[in-house]
């Protein structure tokens, strides 16, 4: 029956599309609506199968070993909760965002088309989250990454197309890899649906080399310092909306992937090299993203940032944690998205120092409000997934995370300050879209003080800090150098860039191959010395 | 010469990865985009020749109905997902290249 939630966007799409490219005469509002159908579709199928959890079954009733296993449980119920709460408010956001070009001379992509690719990219995305069928996994990310790729190369900002053709190359290279381990596992187990590959599972040195492989993959498509490159671009170039779907969805979908991985297989051996990775995209992120001075890019490089945080809860074994964390993080981010959309197409600016809010006062509450559930802050959900994080993470590591929390809330407590130091004396009309991000930070809200707000003063001493951090920054003139212009000077094309690219996905690779091969040489090593 | 090493078992796989080497390789050292482009269609058969030569059997015959030793029809089933996506792709990516070229000779001429 849930399976029905997959084909309904998907067969809406290909409705959409078609009564829409042969021009019948129905007016607009009728094909918005048949779009609407399909985001609004799946929601019933949803709540109708949440009724008696953990749901499973094979489609079609096949038997496991032919069939196409598929299932809500803990292990995805954060994800499928994000799917469906984001794309309707995206999707109300949309409207308004695309207009309907009359002329049919025009070049870019229609409006029409870009509807079409949300509604695959919407089915896709669920698909991948309910299956727990490792091909089908894959298929179905094949086909939410490429309608995301699309959707960015159909902006018409100046530089969209570059970042398509870097995010395409990049996840094909990432997807091939990805196939490749998939072979692996199929070649030592016989299956392919995960709960027969955890009973035939022998977790030997090429299993754990085809498992470091597809880590790898999937850490390329979450966007993860070192593999990071497509995201910034990609995330920034692209029409708001679809900004807001790509950061706050399409780069979970990976991490649904790990999730698997985690749960009907062994990944015990790659606790220490995610964690390390993860540290480094954490402060990777915020370091480039105070340095930034367009608005989506810096929350573009906040998104490498939150994904490494999301690979930490991973690195912890912990499939829960990482859920509430995968939701925090895509309401509120996918919020601000929207939020900066409505102030840049007012202003008809990006660039940060030109922005403002102070005119607005919904809008301003809503950005503060987000500021803090992306930092974490008591009662919002981001302040119950970081507690339940930091609980369980190791004594001696505990403080990298709170610096790397004080980190979060420095980032947006420059975007804040940025965001309201610019003013204007015009007053501004009352845009009714600023409902949906302040609708999805009162969903954070509303989330976290179901799962009992934990107030510490901890929690108003790192905002302290942070901000304290910030003007630290701000007034010793250590944010005013130039460190994007000097970045620049060393760029040499998108060839050599794809190049270079491929040369760290290989040699990230061959480090993780290396690490597994002579995981018991290197422990004993390191035994030897002391350490 | 690899049948000679493998026995004729692990032929298509080795070669598979063998491809794989050579697209890595032309995505690492190439600067031109058509050329990148080209060189991801390196990897791909790669893969797909590694993927189906896993369900060979020596000796097996095609997977049609009265056949009984048959090879491992599922790699060769889940390859076609694959080829579909590549060729559409592949068309993809070449269209973005022309939209790229597209916009740096409008700039260069304004």
């Amino acid at each position: 029956m849930i399976s029905l939630a997959v084909a309904f966007p998907i067969l809406f799409a290909i409705l959409f599309r078609t009564i829409t490219y042969f021009d019948i005469g129905i007016r607009q509002i009728y094909e918005d609506l048949v779009f609407l159908i399909g985001i609004v579709g799946p929601i019933p199928i949803f709540l109708y199968n949440i009724s008696d959890l953990p749901m499973r079954n094979v489609v079609g009733g096949w038997s496991r070993i032919s069939g196409i296993e598929v299932g809500i449980d803990g292990l995805n119920f954060f994800f499928l909760m994000a799917t469906f709460i984001i794309f309707p408010m995206v999707a109300f956001y949309s409207f308004g965002y695309f207009e309907k070009s009359d002329n049919k001379e025009s070049r870019g992509v229609s409006r029409e088309s870009k509807f079409c690719l949300m509604l695959l990219l919407y089915g896709s995305l669920i698909g991948t989250f309910i299956t727990r069928d490792l091909f089908n996994f894959t298929v179905y990310l094949e086909i939410a990454s490429l309608a995301a790729i699309i959707l960015v190369g159909s902006s018409d900002t100046s530089g969209a197309k570059v970042a398509s053709f870097r995010y395409l190359m990049l996840y094909l290279l990432s997807s091939f890899f990805f196939i490749f381990s998939v072979g692996l596992i199929y070649a030592k187990t016989g299956y392919l649906n995960f709960p027969l590959i955890e009973q035939n599972l022998v977790m030997d040195t090429e299993m754990k080399v085809a498992i470091s492989i597809a880590f790898i993959a999937l850490i390329m498509k979450a966007g993860i310092f070192p593999l990071h490159f497509w995201l910034p671009d990609a995330h920034s170039k692209a029409d708001t909306p679809v900004s807001a779907l790509l950061s706050g969805l399409s780069v979970k979908a990976p991490v649904f992937g790990m999730l698997l991985f985690l749960k009907y297989t062994s990944i015990e051996f790659l606790v220490l090299p995610l964690m390390i990775l993860a540290f480094s995209s954490i402060f990777f992120g915020i370091g480039m993203a105070l340095y930034q001075s367009e608005a989506k890019k810096l929350l573009a490089y906040s998104t490498v940032s939150q994904m490494g945080f999301v690979l930490l809860c991973v690195s912890t074994l912990n499939i829960i944690v990482t859920g509430v964390y995968v939701l925090a993080h895509a309401l509120a981010k996918a919020a601000l998205f929207l939020g900066i959309g409505i102030i840049i197409k007012e202003q008809d600016q990006k660039d940060l120092d030109s922005l403002y809010y102070s005119n607005r006062k919904i809008l301003m509450t809503t950005m503060i409000l987000l500021s803090l559930a992306i930092g974490g802050v008591s009662p919002f959900l981001g302040g119950y997934a970081k507690k339940l994080l930091s609980d369980i993470l190791a004594k001696e590591i505990v403080f990298l995370f709170y610096i790397a929390s004080i980190g979060t809330l420095t980032l947006m407590a420059r975007l804040n300050y940025e965001l309201l130091t610019g003013s204007s004396e015009k007053k501004q009309r009352f845009n009714l879209k600023v409902i949906l991000p302040f609708a999805l930070a009162t969903a954070s809200l509303g989330f976290g003080i179901y799962y009992k707000p934990n107030f510490s003063f901890l929690g108003l001493a790192l905002i302290g800090i942070a901000i304290a951090t910030f003007f630290i920054l701000k007034y010793s003139r250590i944010l005013d150098r130039d460190v994007l212009s000097h970045l620049k000077r060393h760029e040499k094309g998108l060839p050599v860039e794809i190049n270079f690219y491929t040369m760290i996905f290989v040699l990230l690779n061959i480090l993780f191959i290396f690490l597994v091969l002579y995981h018991d040489v290197l422990r004993e090593t390191i035994t030897s010395l002391g350490l | 010469m690899i049948e000679s090493i493998t026995g004729g078992y692990l032929t298509a796989p080795i070669t598979g990865v063998i491809l794989i080497v050579i697209g890595l390789y032309g995505l690492m050292v190439k600067r031109d985009l058509i050329q990148q482009v080209i060189s991801i269609n390196i990897i791909s058969p790669g893969v797909v020749l590694y993927f189906t030569g896993l369900g060979y059997i020596p000796g097996a015959e095609a997977p049609l109905f009265p056949n009984t030793n048959v090879v491992d029809p599922i790699p060769a089933t889940l390859m076609l997902t694959t080829l579909v996506i590549d060729v559409a792709v592949t068309s993809f990516a070449l269209a973005l290249i022309i939209k790229i070229e597209e916009i740096e000779v409008r700039r260069d001429e304004d």
